[in-house]
């Protein structure tokens, strides 16, 4: 629990911070910003040190097993190796070209600090590096939340959000120790590239956008998310541009970026041509051109001068915005543009994955969103985001209208996956640090004001110096504000402190939620499993890499181990053997493929799996320890995904009961009982009585006693099953094993013993019948 | 380059129209951009976008021991479904919670008298207290180990 400890102080000492400002010494006043970020950096990376603690400093989960793998052989080779990989090892028989289709950010940055730690004689292994890498990022995410607050609103605000962002779930989730994933470093990126982008178009200097340029390629090489960037600061540009606040910063910022980024973008091997030549980066595009026919009309409008121009210059806009969609359009239809590809697709069309694809719908993490995530994610931020939004409308300027734009479109991203939660933490973060610095400012402020009158015109100007160009309605307001507060100051130092006091509390309650939600859901390997008993003791379950272990150790160099995609990074990762599918789910068809084997029948299952040189299956079965996330839970995805692609084989409807329901008790469906997956999971397991409580083959997860006792396998057989059955490996017989049909040895017929050989003493030779007679110069006599 | 413009003119007479900006495209104003922004939050932190995709009941129901049906609000343990009228109340309590900060700066804004200020700032901490309370409860119902283990 070290992790409760130093998060409590680093939220307690906002508060000590908001009256630090009061002191008005310039030394004091950065000797808390410096602590209190300190601080925050401290706690967000203990607090993702859960799991290291708990179990070993081991890699997370599936994506980061192939990260990891890749970074390991970036390392072992070199970088230009690493990009020329070609991977042999997954999707037989079709390989991956890895390098090509990776975003290598994440690679290159751990791959540097390995190698400068190396260069400095630290000898660390590659595997700390990555386990630690995403704990480290949140520091810097906390470091450049503060700034891009600092830039929107204040430096007090930036400080709470920093603190935020250090200890809310929503970001911790994907970023604990040993979750070793693109988002890790990429929520960084983002960040930082929107902090750079806020400053440029305040500064409107070359220096800053191309700054933001730089930035945004580190995002690029980090993870595909990118595309928000992309998107968003067009938006930003475009709003700007409809409210009428277009002006020579923006349109230098705007261009600058523009062009080096996406000049920069297309220099990672995976994006190649994408930004010019898909939909997603077409906005960017079309604002860029509307934004310089703003500029010519502008220049038009300054040399005319007349009160006519007002109307050719808003029709101008109104037509070159109106061609330069008309142009995106048709060149879509002329298919020079690639259509919005499906994933992104998704995001609009909220049923379209439901429908079309159903791999991107498997995904637990594209599931749409619940109240619960909400609130479990990101706790009281929830409630006190409308409020800073509301405030940063309020006192509208160009750069809080990017916070703004951020924070909507955010808000309906995170509505549509569970998994963009992660893209909304930040804006919630930074909006509800306004929301709690003007709150404490206001009651905080006021108390002092009340009783050390002469300071207040201090505090002001510190203020004003905190509040970086703030427009001039909002000073006037400040002002006005502090007018009235010296009116009337009696309200009551009571109920202020009442109030402060409250929203100590609630805050120290987020502090807790936080650490609570990160110990007890983020916190999981899911690689090592744990369970505790009735006494609190803890067993370890560490079925998976036993299994994996024994891939590794007992089977051939080049064995072909075929299971369902979930696994395939880490049997890549662990067992270092080749597998068929794995989380790279870029082809549909050969994914559908093995969801058809292990779907369809045994005989059925044995072609496929002869066409594929399969040698092992292995599946997942949790039905003894009661484990829920299993192949047979799963399995109707996999149903789902062969049907799309063989709806003539599979069905889903004959899998499931007669009343509609999926089971695999005795309820089940023929179907259901027969194919290959609920064979191998449940192979011998209706003899094991797990308890005396309930029969025997009673399965844990699903609370059901399994519909098909005696299971035998024709096909293939029982190679490995791990201690708890988490892990079952088959093989797959060869044809010549099974051909022979098995005949008990009293049935078998041997060749009689009553054969006499005609062979005797004198005839020892041997001699062949009707032997040709050939003569030297004539031809045989029967041809 | 005058006669090449009138060409058509030649042909067409030239309609007697009047293009004008029609009287309700203005900027709007904060306030309109924030109702509209804070209904839209409401509805995606209760999860409609949720409840279009999966359709769940609007109410849940189980049976209790002796056989009858008792309506369930809340879906239990289960972190990724919800009904719909759980992600309602929820998004209701989030938003209560929201106006009450608002209500609490307005306080300060304002010239009222001292009485009005109080009774504003009471209500508005009471806003947030209710939301942050039932938020609790909400959360031990959905979750049943909350902060306890």
């Amino acid at each position: 629990m070290a992790a409760t400890s130093v998060a409590k102080p680093a939220s307690k000492s906002n508060k000590t911070k908001s009256k630090a400002t009061l002191l008005n010494a310039l030394g004091y006043k950065s000797l808390l910003t410096f602590t209190i970020l300190a601080l925050a950096c401290i706690a967000g990376f203990a607090s993702r040190l859960f799991a290291v603690i708990r179990f070993e400093s081991i890699i997370h989960e599936f994506d980061p097993w192939f990260n990891y793998r890749a970074t390991a052989y970036m390392v072992q080779h070199n970088f230009y190796n690493f990009l020329n990989w070609f991977d042999d090892r997954a999707w037989y028989p079709l390989g991956r070209i890895v390098g090509g289709t990776v975003y290598p950010g994440l690679m290159i940055t751990s791959g540097t600090i390995h190698y400068i730690l190396h260069a400095l004689n630290i000898p660390v292994h590659i595997r700390d590096i990555c386990v630690f890498l995403a704990p480290f990022f949140s520091g810097l995410t906390a470091l450049a939340t503060y700034f891009l607050t600092k830039e929107l609103w204040s430096s007090g605000a930036g400080l709470l959000a920093a603190c935020f962002i250090a200890i809310v779930p929503g970001y911790i989730s994907r970023s604990v120790a040993g979750s070793y994933d693109n988002e890790g470093i990429a929520i960084f990126a983002l960040m930082f590239t929107y902090y750079l982008w806020v400053k440029s178009v305040k500064t409107g200097s070359v220096y800053w956008a191309t700054w933001t340029a730089l930035s945004y390629f580190y995002m690029v090489s980090a993870w595909g998310g990118y595309v928000f960037i992309i998107n968003l600061i067009p938006l930003h540009v475009f709003v700007l541009l409809l409210m009428g606040r277009f002006s020579n910063r923006i349109y230098t910022a705007y261009t600058t970026f523009f062009i080096l980024g996406l000049v920069l973008s297309m220099q990672i091997p995976f994006v190649g041509f994408q930004p010019v030549r898909t939909s997603e980066h077409m906005a960017s595009l079309g604002v860029f051109a509307l934004l310089n026919a703003v500029a010519v009309l502008r220049y038009l409008q300054s040399k005319l001068s007349s009160t006519e121009i007002k109307y050719v210059f808003t029709i101008g806009v109104l037509i070159a915005g109106a061609a330069v969609f008309c142009v995106v359009v048709l060149l879509t239809y002329a298919g020079v543009i690639a259509p919005w590809s499906g994933r992104f697709y998704s995001l609009w069309d909220t049923g379209y994955a439901k429908i079309h694809i159903p791999i991107i719908a498997s995904v637990s993490e594209h599931q749409p969103t619940t109240w619960f995530s909400f609130f479990f994610d990101l706790h009281i931020l929830v409630i006190t985001f409308p409020v800073g939004l509301w405030y940063t409308i309020k006192n509208i300027n160009d750069e809080r209208v990017f916070i703004v734009l951020y924070a909507v479109s955010a808000v309906y991203f995170a509505g549509v996956m569970v998994r963009l939660m992660l893209t909304l933490t930040p804006v919630v973060c930074i909006l509800s640090a306004v929301a709690f610095s003007r709150l404490l400012e206001l009651y905080l402020k006021e108390d002092e004001s009340a009783s050390k009158g002469g300071e207040t015109s201090d505090n002001d100007e510190n203020d004003e110096k905190g509040m970086y160009d703030k427009a001039g309605k909002l000073k006037k307001m400040k002002h006005e504000q502090l007018k009235e507060n010296e009116a009337d100051q009696g309200l009551g130092i009571n109920v202020r402190s009442f109030v402060v006091v409250a929203v100590m509390m609630m805050l120290m309650m987020f502090a807790v939620h936080c650490t609570w939600v990160t110990s007890n859901a983020y916190s999981s390997p899911s690689i090592v499993l744990a369970s505790y008993g009735q006494d609190g003791s803890r067993q370890i379950i560490d079925d998976f890499r036993e299994a994996y272990y024994w891939l590794w150790q007992n089977t051939r160099d080049d064995a072909r181990i075929m299971s369902w995609w979930d696994y395939g990074y880490q049997i890549a990762g662990m067992g270092n053997r080749t597998t068929l599918v794995d989380n790279n789910t870029w082809n549909n068809s050969h994914i559908a493929l093995v969801g058809k084997a292990m779907s369809s029948n045994e005989s059925e299952a044995y072609k496929i799996m002869t066409n594929l040189d399969v040698d092992y299956v292995l599946v997942i079965f949790g039905g003894v320890i009661g484990y829920s996330g299993d192949d047979i839970n799963k399995f109707l995805w996999m149903v789902r995904i062969a049907e799309g692609e063989h709806p003539k084989d599979i069905q889903e409807s004959n899998y499931f009961s007669e009343r509609g329901e999926f089971r695999v008790d005795s309820e089940a469906s023929q179907t259901m009982l027969n194919c290959l997956m609920y064979k191998l999971s449940y192979y011998r397991f209706g003899d094991m009585k797990l308890d005396f409580r309930n029969p025997a083959g009673f399965d844990r997860t699903r609370n059901a006693v399994i519909g098909q006792r005696s299971i035998d396998l024709t096909y293939l057989e029982e190679a490995y099953t791990s201690e708890h059955w988490l892990v079952r490996i088959y093989r797959v017989k060869k044809p010549h094993e099974f051909n022979r049909p098995k005949i008990d040895k009293a049935e078998r017929r041997f060749i009689s013993k009553s054969f006499v050989s005609k062979k005797t003493a004198k005839k020892k030779k041997g001699s062949i019948k009707n032997k040709p007679v050939v003569i030297r110069g004539q031809r045989l006599s029967d041809q | 380059m005058e006669i090449l413009y009138s060409i058509p003119f030649s042909i067409l007479e030239v309609p007697n129209l009047k293009i004008r900006k029609p009287s309700w495209l203005h900027q709007p104003s904060a306030m309109t951009v924030f109702s509209i922004v804070l209904l839209s939050y409401f509805m995606v932190t209760g999860g409609i976008i949720y409840d279009v995709i999966v359709e769940p009941p609007s109410i849940g129901s189980t049976t209790d021991e002796r056989g009858h049906s008792r309506p369930v609000a809340f879906m239990p343990y289960r972190v990724n479904g919800q009904y719909i009228l759980e992600g309602l109340a929820s998004s209701f309590m989030f938003t209560l919670g929201g106006l009450g900060y608002i209500i609490l700066d307005q306080t300060q804004s304002t010239t009222m008298p001292k009485f009005n200020r109080l009774l504003l700032i009471f209500l508005g901490f009471i806003c947030i207290i209710i939301s942050f309370l039932t938020t609790w409860i909400f959360m031990r119902m959905k979750l049943p180990g909350y902060l306890q283990s």
